[in-house]
């Protein structure tokens, strides 16, 4: 179930965002500057390169999510994927948005084992149940364990940065007012709630204690169910309030999907599997014979 | 794949995701990044590299797609950061009013001003340095 979630959710990202991938094309040349996996390109590569790219992930992406040859559209999808992120990164600025989902795609592509259970080719295939579950509740573990610490990252970088100043509100106030007049300035639309929270200076203190507390906590989201509910519910609130006022949308956490290893989402998979099951069986059984 | 490694595999992720604590924290990249993104305290006052279009009453303000080619309004404005930073103010100026029109006039320059002002009442009084116009036959 991850697996479909993950690879759905690059396959419409790369669609959505194509325009703005192929943008880079015309993108002066003088301002590139390879970084992560590109550290090593120093100059663009060509349009003939990032067309082929934008064309081919969503569907190496969607075939992954669909389960139809695992091993090679996988990698081919985590493979297009980075190059796509990490070159539009490249330029400058470096976005934090899809940091995640780039690293649960390395997952599920490096670690095929996960598509033990739900794939078009292994539909109806006997599967050891107990080593299945193994392989399949690790990979979901390692999924978990990138969510809650690129969270943790986060507040750990504060505390490094500013120190407990942090939470005074001050630091969030002037984030806040930057981040707006850069888009006012920039002929950007600015955050709905950004001024109202502004003019009520007493909630940013709070509002600041508040994150750094999401961000610090999340590895006790692995603790057990309970806390995991409870920390994503924090965690979905969290990125409500950045959209309403700082108009900055992280939409791989928004919709869950970045939450979804730390909740019970493949117990979903495995009962849309059984009734597939069931279902065949059932038409086995009343196919005529003769 | 054996199955000790597949056991082993959240670990491996801790290690993975939680090893840029081992960089500056300002130092950042893709994708294990150090999200460094709010942590820094950037100040009230604040100067912020933009491109506007002149007229004849003044000046409007240009979208991230006309300033750089882009829809990400971050981009853009790191692009005239680093364009004025690196003395390529006319450069960039020339690629605007490609993208805007040759007879229209275009400054790029930085605004300096009190962004809580700004965004609380909506305006505020700034300091503008120009460092670059062209277009509109000048």
């Amino acid at each position: 179930m991850l697996r479909i979630l993950v690879f759905t959710y690059a396959a419409v990202w790369t669609t959505v965002r194509a325009p703005h991938l192929l943008d880079t094309i015309d993108l002066a040349s003088r301002r590139f500057a390879g970084i992560g996996p590109l550290w090593w390109l120093s100059e663009p590569v060509s349009a003939l390169v990032i067309v082929a790219a934008v064309a081919l992930t969503p569907i190496a992406c969607g075939a992954a999510a669909l389960g139809w040859q695992y091993r090679w559209s996988s990698l081919l999808g985590l493979v297009g994927f980075l190059f796509l992120t990490t070159y539009r990164n490249s330029w400058g600025q470096i976005f934090h948005t899809e940091n995640l989902v780039a690293l649960h795609i390395c997952v599920l592509a490096l670690f095929p084992a996960a598509c033990a259970y739900w794939s078009l080719e292994k539909a109806g295939t006997p599967t050891d149940p107990a080593v299945g579950e193994e392989l399949a509740g690790s990979i979901v573990k390692a999924l978990a364990v990138l969510t809650v610490g690129t969270y943790f990252l986060a507040g750990v970088a504060k505390l490094r940065i500013s120190g407990l100043g942090w939470i005074d509100g001050d630091v969030l106030r002037h984030q806040i007012a930057f981040d707006n007049a850069r888009k006012e300035l920039l002929g950007d639309p600015t955050a709905p709630f950004g001024a109202l929270m502004l003019r009520n200076s007493w909630t940013l203190a709070p509002a600041a204690v508040a994150a750094i507390v999401v961000e610090l906590a999340a590895p006790l989201a692995l603790a057990g169910r309970r806390a995991a509910w409870l920390w994503c519910g924090l965690a979905v609130v969290f990125h409500f309030v950045i959209l309403a006022v700082m108009a900055i949308v992280f939409p791989y956490h928004l919709i869950g999907i970045a939450l979804a290893p730390l909740l019970p989402v493949e117990r979903l998979g495995t009962t849309v599997a059984a009734w597939h099951c069931r279902f065949r069986k059932r038409s086995k059984r009343l196919r005529p014979t003769g | 794949m054996r199955r000790w490694a597949i056991r082993l595999l959240p670990v491996f992720a801790a290690v993975l995701v939680l090893s840029p604590l081992l960089r500056d924290p300002t130092s950042d990249t893709y994708p294990l990044s150090t999200y460094p993104m709010f942590a820094t305290d950037r100040g009230q006052v604040h100067s912020i590299a933009t491109a506007v279009e002149r007229t004849d009453d003044g000046y409007g303000r240009l979208s991230p797609k006309l300033i750089a080619g882009t829809d990400e309004a971050v981009l853009a404005s790191v692009t005239v950061k680093q364009a004025v930073r690196l003395g390529e103010a006319d450069i960039l100026c020339e690629e605007i009013v490609a993208r805007l029109g040759a007879d229209r006039r275009v400054e790029v320059r930085t605004e300096t001003l009190d962004v809580v002002a700004l965004s609380v009442e909506g305006s505020a009084d700034s300091t503008v340095t120009v460092h670059a116009t062209c277009g509109g036959g000048s």
